[in-house]
């Protein structure tokens, strides 16, 4: 008996964390800057004959934060998850809120500007939007947004209709890191509040139940749970590793 | 031994624990679907479908407290046991739908009823929607048009709806409510958060006695009626307890975090 469970916890001392260190480090692909955020939306596109959705992020996020798409006009966090319809559109629901002929461009005439089918749609304007003044990473977009933000050189509203009123909650967290000798994460609530609010995070990504950071490993975060949620496909991406753990030696 | 493979267990289910918090977003309730209780105690045992209630298009009409204490639904979706006959005599969702009270001037449609005719099937159909009602979504939003509008749930600013006079819920039903003397409510307090820095929050008798009265919360939500005399904790409201028990899903949600916690820190 003892022998067996020797054999099996040895089975998972030694199984477990190699799978995990694999997946720990196996980090989405690299991808051009002006596809960076970019996402396909094809829920029902292709079944009715038009081409998928491509949606790009930098496009929108000079113009409005991201509570405005995500908490206001109820965009989920997921691609393909958010019930788009054409009528909804044509109602001022989702994308239909602001491409009214109004705010901006409308729906008729204009099917292919969305319907595009193509991740690199007019990438070229990326290239043209990239030459202004923004404070540069080298990772993701190339873009620091809150940099942006914080500048000036990017103002984006933050409600369309109903104006959230705001918890100043500032709170600063030191998370400690999993692993020795890496740098805990320093997490500003202030930074994330001028993007998002509470209810993009809590209490469905980050549950305030569990005070710890012993159940959001990087090997969670690296399949788009918790923090991945953003930060691996639209927000800076994970592998900028020093603005979260500033104290990290080199990237 | 017996300990060792205690012991072995107890780290395995850990583990599941902790693999279930999967730190992604759920979906959210569309704005018509906020509120939307599915009742099956009988309805597919007896041949229908569940009965799908929504709260939306009640609220308009009466205060929480007439449907939750003077005709005795349970707070709880399914924790009523109605059955149709409770509903041809008169009680539950009969209170109203019997067929013979007006509101305004359309008659309400009758609920469930002893000998079931072919035109009778489509009214069945009013509660037990065996289908989706693809035209609730519509429906709710010529519904939502006229009121102020408010984040998350319904999308509607109910309180703000009742205060302009935009709705105006009733709060007695007559045959059924017994008239009582009304009590005077407590002046708004703060309650104080554990959080340093979180906003405290306010609460309001005023604001909530309009819809509730006094004995949708206590004695049973809220046991003490000393200020700070319910220990409670935000996890537990989440789960449903104490605020919780409407404001998960039927009252503004609690994603709505600053309708509360409105009182900045000093």
């Amino acid at each position: 008996m003892i022998r067996i469970f020797f054999l099996l916890t040895g089975f998972i001392a030694f199984s477990a964390p190699g799978a995990w260190c694999d997946e720990t480090f196996k980090l989405p692909k690299a991808l051009p800057r002006e596809v960076y955020g970019n996402i396909m939306i094809n829920r029902t596109s292709t079944k009715n004959g038009m081409l998928p959705v491509v949606f790009s992020h930098w496009q929108h996020r000079t113009k409005y934060t991201c509570r405005v798409c995500h908490a206001e006009l109820d965009f989920n966090m997921k691609t393909n998850t958010t019930e788009i319809r054409e009528v909804a559109n044509r109602q001022g629901k989702f994308c239909g809120a602001c491409h009214n002929g109004k705010i901006s461009f409308k729906l008729n005439g204009n099917c292919d500007k969305c319907h595009s089918g193509d991740i690199d749609y007019k990438s070229e304007n990326y290239s043209e939007f990239a030459k202004k003044n923004f404070p540069r990473t080298s990772f993701g977009d190339g873009i620091n947004w809150v940099e942006a933000l914080k500048s000036g050189v990017i103002a984006p509203k933050n409600f369309l209709k109903t104006e959230s009123r705001d918890i100043p909650f500032e709170k600063n967290l030191v998370l400690e890191a999993g692993w020795a000798g890496i740098s805990p994460v320093l997490f500003s609530h202030k930074i994330h509040m001028q993007w998002l609010e509470c209810s993009n995070c809590h209490p469905d990504i980050f549950n305030i139940k569990k005070k710890t950071t012993a159940h959001f490993s990087m090997s969670y975060i690296i399949k788009g749970q918790f923090c991945g949620a953003c930060h691996l496909t639209v927000a800076f991406p994970i592998n900028d590793c020093k603005r979260c753990h500033p104290g990290i030696l080199r990237n | 031994m017996k300990v060792v493979w205690t012991i072995f267990l107890l780290v395995c289910i850990t583990g599941i624990a902790f693999a279930a918090n999967d730190g992604s977003m759920k979906k959210r309730a569309k704005p018509y679907e906020y509120g939307m209780v599915t009742i099956n105690n009988y309805s597919v045992k007896g041949g229908f479908a569940p009965v799908v209630f929504d709260h939306w298009n009640h609220r308009d009409k009466f205060t929480c407290r007439l449907c939750h204490v003077d005709i005795g639904f349970a707070m709880k979706g399914g924790a009523t046991l109605i059955k149709a006959n409770d509903n041809i005599r008169g009680y539950f969702c009969g209170a109203c739908h019997n067929g013979m009270m007006k509101y305004g001037d359309k008659k309400v449609f009758a609920a469930c009823s002893k000998k079931v005719t072919k035109e009778d099937k489509l009214r069945c159909k009013k509660c037990h929607a065996d289908t989706v009602n693809s035209k609730k979504d519509d429906e709710f939003d010529s519904f939502a048009e006229r009121l102020p509008k408010g984040r998350h749930g319904n999308g509607i600013d109910w309180e703000k709806a009742q205060e302009q006079g935009l709705i105006k819920p009733a709060d007695t039903l007559e045959g059924v409510s017994i008239k009582r003397e009304s009590l005077d409510s407590q002046k708004d307090f703060s309650l104080p958060t554990k959080v340093k820095g979180m906003p405290e929050i306010i609460f309001s008798h005023r604001k909530h006695t309009v819809w509730n009265g006094c004995e949708v919360c206590h004695p049973d939500l809220f046991v003490s009626m000393k200020r700070g005399g319910t220990k409670y904790s935000m996890v537990e409201i989440f789960e449903g307890k104490f605020c919780g028990a409407c404001h998960t899903s039927v009252a503004f949600p609690l994603t709505d975090c600053q309708r509360c916690h409105s009182k900045p820190p000093q």
